[in-house]
């Protein structure tokens, strides 16, 4: 990458069409989780710049724990980032990322990221990542594809924040495509296509001009037993958020300020992952709630 | 091969406008789509906000993603991928619940009163399950209406609807209630165009604040609808 250009300045034309893609970012993590015996280890582990994986020590109580890094510290159009993780049968292990993720300006080109996720028989996969900053001008358009076993349990949460809010900034300008797939035993079981401007962010049915959007998911045999849980975990709540079931998928969304949208979540991963797999009442450490 | 059917332009209206009539016993006028949730917290209050509501729901919600769905259907590409695409797709479990309800009385119906193999085998296929969009598209299809035709009038009845269940929810008026719908036109007719000309894997919404109402209206404790 060239040291004279910031990602905030035009950069000057390339001599090349290709020159400009050449420069960009193509991530890739690949991760798969084994049981051996009693406990979870890492069976397989592939990352490419700017993606790296870290593996801190995780306490007992607690599933092993992946987190996901970006050393270029944000991505812009024209990246590409693809993470495949995988739970093998009776693995049990939490993913999440060291740091929120930046999406800066886009001078035309989408920050394309995908996620796939795989989680076999007995596995549990928590997909717990912090939020994602979508800059003013960012373009992102990614997507979540989940494939459950029959007896695998999942749980994944996602929140974007539209702007920097601390500093008064809102993403006016971009274009951000979501797309969730979650297939449970090989057969599609909830879809979600979102295509968001900044009109849709204003409007009332909209997302009704809050800062944050969270999306959270538990795929299991038992998703329909944590249906109350999980309509008490998203009552009086500081945000707009409920919980819901879609062909036997738990879902929930929560929308507000940032500051309430992050504690909500917290507040609902740490009472789901407590109340169908025992796990302590607070999401992964580097949330830092 | 399907077996189109020939008939005349009059004969596809009249079976269009019987269809998607609310007289057809789908159920409809039990749906409110989130609407009686979005009234209780004063989020629709008058002709201006419901239309408003109403626009956003065509051209950004279940409206767009419907219509996709049915152009899908109606073409006939790979139809077991569009029928679970169109069960999985719903933000609620009460949007669920409207579209396969309404799709399974609208299969039921229309198999018994206009029968045509195709629609026996697409409910043998998926055991009477089929959302709405999806029965509409091959009924349609098989019966020779057009896709242009077909997705105006499953617009305008899914905004007609909305409409009607705000006349019931908030003190407008029946001729309020008419010039939503004349104020709805231009909305119902982009969004048709726009599910006829994408493909849909590039449909997107951006309804979440309908999502979150019917999700609420779920516990809502007095309730008139059944979304």
């Amino acid at each position: 990458m060239s040291a004279a250009t910031s990602r905030f300045e035009a950069a000057p034309a390339p001599t090349h069409p290709s020159a400009a893609l050449l420069q960009r970012g193509d991530g890739v993590v690949e991760l798969a989780f084994a049981r051996r015996g009693a406990a979870t280890r890492i069976a397989r582990l592939y990352h490419r710049a700017p993606c790296r994986v870290q593996v801190p020590h995780a306490p007992a109580n607690e599933p092993v724990l992946a987190m996901l890094l970006n050393t270029a510290g944000g991505l812009t159009g024209g990246d590409r980032v693809s993470i495949g993780v995988s739970a093998e049968v009776a693995a049990s292990a939490t993913v999440s990322t060291a740091a929120a993720e930046k999406l800066y300006r886009s001078l035309g080109p989408d920050c394309v990221v995908a996620v796939d996720l795989a989680v076999g028989d007995a596995a549990w996969l928590e997909w717990l990542p912090q939020e994602t900053i979508l800059f003013d001008g960012a373009r992102l358009r990614r997507s979540l594809k989940a494939r459950v076993a029959a007896t695998g349990r999942f749980l994944a949460a996602e929140m974007l924040v539209f702007g920097r809010i601390a500093r008064g900034e809102r993403w006016s300008s971009g274009r951000l495509s979501d797309k969730w797939r979650i297939e449970r035993a090989r057969e599609l079981a909830w879809y979600d296509s979102m295509s968001l401007g900044r009109e849709a962010i204003a409007h009332p049915a909209g997302i009704g001009a809050a800062e944050a959007l969270a999306t959270a998911a538990y795929v299991g045999a038992d998703a329909a037993r944590h249906l109350p849980l999980a309509r008490d975990l998203t009552d009086d709540l500081p945000c707009r958020a409920g919980a819901t079931l879609v062909n036997g998928i738990l879902l929930a969304r929560f929308m507000g300020s940032a500051v309430a949208v992050r504690a909500s979540l917290a507040h609902y991963v740490g009472g789901l992952r407590h109340g169908a797999a025992g796990l302590p009442t607070r999401p992964p450490r580097v949330w830092n709630i | 091969m399907v077996a189109i059917m020939a008939i005349t332009a009059e004969a596809a209206l009249y079976r269009l406008m019987t269809w998607l009539s609310p007289a057809y016993p789908v159920g409809a006028y039990s749906y409110s789509h989130g609407i009686e949730y979005a009234v209780g917290i004063g989020l629709v209050r008058d002709r201006g906000t419901l239309v408003d509501w109403i626009e956003h729901a065509v051209r950004h919600g279940a409206g767009l993603g419907d219509a996709a769905l049915l152009a899908a259907a109606w073409r006939g590409d790979d139809i077991d991928h569009v029928a679970r695409l169109a069960q999985s797709w719903r933000g609620s479990a009460e949007m669920a619940l409207e579209a396969s309800a309404q799709g399974a009385a609208f299969l039921a119906t229309t198999r018994a009163a206009w029968p045509h193999p195709a629609l026996d085998a697409l409910a043998l296929r998926r055991r009477g399950e089929v959302a709405l969009p999806v029965a509409v598209g091959v009924a349609a299809a098989v019966h020779g209406i057009t896709l242009d035709a077909a997705l105006t009038a499953y617009l305008h009845a899914f905004a007609s609807n909305l409409v009607s269940a705000g006349v019931r929810l908030t003190p407008l008026g029946q001729t309020d209630g008419q010039r939503a719908v004349v104020a709805l036109e231009s909305a119902v007719a982009a969004t048709a165009r726009t599910a006829r000309d994408t493909p849909l894997d590039e449909i997107g919404t951006a309804a979440l604040m309908i999502d979150w109402c019917s999700i609420r209206h779920e516990t809502q404790y007095t309730r008139l609808f059944r979304s």
